[in-house]
């Protein structure tokens, strides 16, 4: 029992990180908390319900047009919501926060009306591949989550320290303003970033598809809370960060569940924030203390 | 800046004002409530359903519901019933306006609706203050007729729902363990656990685990992985069938192989639709069964279909027979008076509709024996 | 004569009217020192519950419970906004939305308390009860010709605006006074206003205390006018739902939010085709707004526009006007 469920709270906390990447990365770069995050995964997982259960497509293609989609979505996200705000005269710092939630209820809602309000099954035929070792049954979804969420943690630690545009991107970060300066296109840098962290929303949505069978368009809200209490766990901006802070909410809400009451599982996550923000407002693995002066 | 102002302001005052005179033509009309020249009872029948929002789904069935039955009602000819259908969009306060615009200013005898048990409770009570007779066709939390004299329902509760279906589980299957499974956040299947729980007490069973989950929620697999370790002969899963069949599949895909019994919100077609062959095992007690081999069920399936192009399910089904007993009232009342409309449907006794053969008792609430399904062979069919 | 006059229908969609603009104040007055609360939604059920519990498990009168309610609800957002100064902006939202569903779920979870998410039925109704209380002096609705159900629309509607009244005229009051001023300060430059010697950590506790306490207050009368509460009432949504009606409205004069109260539940009242698709109107609001206008439709150059016919006539009194309150 304790193997399988750690294995459960394993596949759990993978999604969570690739959920909490695409806030990080926007919060690294633009100091904004992308309210619409979750819903634009909620999008990707729709999208794969649509490519491989409405239009009987392999699962690959599901991955894409997720990502292309999500991409698209982040595009005007930022077009609309975020890039009208910046560099203008006396807007508050808490209106991108504010339009990306009118963002995110507005895509709740558009999803309502376009696929229903109820669940729907996310069937492909690599979903039910497993191996057995002992009692215990391992699902290859499970464990293409947890590479996929190690490789995607990697792969962003790389870009950001080793590539051209990683290193515009993390100039931006500092300072967009010297940024722009000393050459770098912010605006493309900043797009870029939405859409990537959108598309990677995708990706984690397929993931949930298929490996809990269920999409709903409630739950862009619901897995897009636990990536915003993920974020403040490991530190705003931090990658590292975000995948313990993923990987420690879903264990511990599954061993809240295995060993404990199941009733309180939804506010471990909402608990452990406002315990991190009142005792270490950088978060868990933060350094810097003057950037949460948000 | 300050002529841009002007202009928003403007605008403003030009759609409030569209808004006002669109109030304004809101006039009421004082119905007519006379016997009609062909000797038809004419009546006012206002209806409140969930029409926008998440539970639309269930609105709808509703409305088609009643829309076929009026029709059929007005062929017939011994009633002539009008219907005014409004939104309650699932929300308390919204279903309080929408009675009140009915009872007030559409002036109508009776009131068939709200969808949900929450609604109602916000309802009711004002129904009662009116003294107009209202009949919930959706509604199956505990406490609903009780709520007061003017307040009845024709769907069953729980109380009823899930003892039927448990001991018809026991009696095929041998079982002493049991694991109960219910949504902790939602007033439906808050309800339900409470009915498992004491049949489960009463009919002695050991209750090995009690676990909760949320609505929407996605990963069941802690639970069910704790609950398979435990091995029980049967889970008890107090769900709605959104939430259902996605914990049906995570089930099934661990090897838990047990059968499920489910609350009445746990029965819908859907649950095929969205689990496949893993809802195969499923036990509800309900109703209202299609496949019934009975003349009236038949015609207003196959009717339905026609009009509608969908199976009727359990909620289009109680609501056909909601207007039907409605109707009943009526005729028998012999004029369109809220207080005559009360005490006829109170008097309604072994009337037979589609659902089965219905009476109410003093406290307004159905009475009924319901069917117990079961799925196999990716189908609801009769469990014996 | 009175009797066709009056229809419930309206009163009811005009008391919770009343009900949101409480709401709408309550969270223009955190938004006013700059503070963004996504919690009003849980400190709208702190109140609800508080309320419904003493008058029904406790037999005490409901005009107490409600007082009750709204200052305990005030006490826990003193108790919330003490943490909360060390947070600022982002961080404060979310905190505040934790907030809010911690308390839910634990609504749902004390059940021996909130009976979960069966919800609580059977509140004392603030109308039923005047009418009671009224049959009690020996007055009957039909002395004046009215209906029960009439009578007890028309009360709770009076006791409602009479409410909204007060407090819109409290908080004009305030925002006139050396606290409202310092609201406004803290606002434009919390550093600059410290340094002046604005104590902040008093005004921003207050704001946020304030605000709790009126959706506190808010939350208790919504629980008495509907008469049933439960956890679902006081989810996300609601907290949205809120703060839609001061960003929208306009959060730099206390106009504003009543303003977008009015006009955003009278909206889907008459045009219910825009009722189904009302949330996605909410989020496109959000998004405009914040992008053409993110001081909210009303502000003060709406205001003095408003005002300055009236203003021409008693000119000269214009620039002494605000030294009156000193």
């Amino acid at each position: 029992m304790l193997i399988e469920q750690l294995i459960n709270g394993l596949t759990l906390g993978s999604i969570y990180v690739v959920v909490a990447l695409g806030y990080t990365l926007v919060f690294g770069v633009l100091n904004i908390v992308n309210m619409g995050h979750g819903e634009i995964f909620m999008f990707g997982a729709f999208m794969g319900v649509i490519v491989t259960n409405s239009l009987g497509l392999p699962l690959y293609v599901a991955f894409l047009v997720a990502i292309i989609v999500t991409g698209i979505l982040g595009y005007f996200l930022e077009r609309f919501a975020l890039r009208p705000l910046r560099g203008k005269e006396g807007v508050s710092h808490l209106a991108p926060l504010i339009s990306t939630i009118g963002v995110s209820i507005f895509l709740e809602n558009a999803a309502h009306h376009f696929f229903g309000a109820g669940n729907q099954p996310f069937r492909t035929s690599f979903s039910e591949l497993n191996i057995t070792i002992g009692s215990t049954t391992v699902y290859y979804v499970q464990i293409l989550i947890f590479v996929i969420a190690i490789l995607l943690m990697f792969g962003l630690t790389f870009w950001l320290s080793k590539t051209k545009a990683g290193k515009a991107l993390r100039a931006s970060a500092e300072n967009l303003a010297v940024a722009s300066l000393l050459g770098v296109n912010t605006k493309r840098v900043i797009t870029q970033t939405v859409i990537i962290a959108s598309a990677m929303g995708g990706i984690a949505g397929i993931l949930v598809g298929i490996a809990f069978n269920s999409v709903n368009p409630q739950m862009g809200l619901s897995f897009g809370l636990k990536g915003l209490a993920i974020i403040i766990l490991g530190g705003l901006g931090n990658v590292r960060g975000a995948m313990a802070g993923g990987l420690i909410l879903g264990l511990s809400e599954t061993f809240l569940v295995a060993y404990g009451n199941s009733g309180y599982r939804d506010a471990i996550a909402f608990i452990a924030i406002i315990v991190i923000l009142i005792v270490r407002p950088q978060g868990l693995f933060g350094t810097s203390t003057s950037k949460s002066k948000g | 800046m300050n002529k841009r102002i002007k202009l928003l302001f403007s605008v403003l005052m030009v759609f409030s004002l569209v808004v006002l005179t669109a109030c304004g033509n809101n006039t009421k009309d004082a119905g007519d409530k006379e016997i009609g020249a062909d000797g038809a009872v004419k009546a006012k029948i206002g209806v409140i359903s969930y029409l926008t929002g998440p539970g639309a789904g269930y609105g709808e069935a509703i409305t088609n519901g009643l829309k076929l039955a009026n029709k059929e009602l007005k062929e017939a000819g011994e009633v002539d019933l009008e219907l005014k259908i409004e939104d309650s969009a699932g929300k308390q306060e919204e279903a309080l306006s929408a009675a009140q615009k009915l009872m007030n200013s559409d002036n109508v005898d009776a009131i068939i609706g709200p969808t949900l048990s929450t609604e109602m409770f916000v309802v009711g009570p004002e129904a009662e203050l009116n003294g107009v007779p209202i009949m919930g066709t959706s509604n199956t939390a505990e406490g609903v007729p009780q709520l007061g004299e003017y307040v009845f329902r024709n769907s069953i509760p729980e109380t009823l729902a899930i003892p039927a279906s448990v001991q018809k589980a026991i009696e095929k299957y041998d079982v002493k363990k049991v694991a109960i499974l219910y949504g902790n956040d939602d007033v439906f299947t808050k309800a339900g656990y409470d009915v498992m729980k004491k049949v489960a007490e009463d009919l002695n069973l050991e209750v090995v685990t009690t676990e909760t989950f949320q609505l929407g929620q996605s990963d069941y697999k802690a639970q069910l992985t704790k609950i398979k370790n435990l091995n029980p002969d049967l889970i008890l899963a107090s769900a709605l069938y959104n939430e259902g069949a996605v914990i049906l599949d995570q089930a099934r895909k661990m090897g838990l192989d047990v059968p499920f019994v489910g609350g009445n919100g746990f029965n819908s077609p859907e649950v095929i639709k969205i689990a496949g062959e893993a809802s195969n095992g499923l036990i509800v007690a309900t109703p209202w069964f299609a496949h019934k081999d009975d003349e009236k069920v038949k015609s207003f399936v196959k009717n339905y279909k026609e009009a509608y192009g969908v199976e009727p399910d359990q909620f289009a089904a109680q609501a056909y027979d909601g207007l039907y007993l409605m109707a009943e009232a009526v005729k028998n009342a012999g004029v369109a008076d809220r207080d005559e409309i009360r005490d006829a449907l109170a008097a309604i006794k072994d009337f037979k509709g589609v659902l089965g053969t219905m009476s109410f008792d003093e406290d307004g609430d159905i009475v009924m024996e319901p069917t117990v399904l079961i799925i196999e062979g990716n189908e609801y069919i009769v469990f014996e | 004569m009175l009797s066709e006059l009056i229809n419930p229908y309206y009163l009811q969609v005009a008391t919770f009217i009343l009900l949101n603009i409480i709401l709408g104040v309550s969270i223009y007055i955190t938004l006013g020192t700059g503070q963004l609360s996504l919690g009003h939604a849980g400190f709208m059920s702190i109140g609800a519950y508080t309320s419904a519990i003493l008058t029904l498990n406790y037999n005490v009168p409901l005009v107490i419970g409600i007082i009750i309610a709204a200052v305990f609800t005030g006490f826990i957002g003193v108790l919330i906004g003490f943490p909360a100064l060390r947070l600022q902006g982002v961080y404060l939202a979310i905190a505040t939305l934790g907030f809010g569903e911690v308390i839910r779920v634990l609504f749902i979870n004390w059940e021996g308390l909130t009976n979960g998410a069966i919800g609580i039925r059977g509140i004392p109704h603030l109308g039923r009860e005047i009418l009671s209380f009224s049959e009690s002096l020996g007055f009957s609705p039909g002395m004046i010709g009215l209906k029960n159900n009439q009578f007890v629309s028309l009360a709770v509607f009076l006791v409602l605006l009479i409410i909204s009244i007060g407090v819109i005229w409290f908080f004009i009051r305030q925002s006139n006074s050396r606290i409202g001023r310092a609201f406004a300060s803290i606002k434009m430059d919390e550093e600059a206003s410290e340094a002046m010697g604005i104590n902040i950590t008093y005004y921003k506790i207050l704001a946020f205390g304030q605000g709790a306490l009126l959706a506190g207050f808010a939350g208790a009368l919504y629980a008495h006018l509907t008469a049933y509460i439960s956890p679902s009432d006081f989810g996300y949504h609601r907290a949205v739902e809120i703060l839609i009606f001061a960003i929208f409205g306009g959060s730099e004069v206390i106009w504003g939010p009543i303003f977008g109260a009015i006009f955003l539940s009278t909206m889907p009242e008459f045009l219910r085709v825009i009722s189904e698709y009302r949330f996605m109107i909410y989020g496109a609001l959000l998004v405009l707004m914040m992008a053409f206008r993110p001081q909210g439709l009303i502000d003060t150059n709406v205001v003095n526009w408003i005002k300055r016919p009236r203003l021409k006539k008693k000119e000269g009194k214009h620039g002494t006007g605000n030294k009156k309150d000193k």
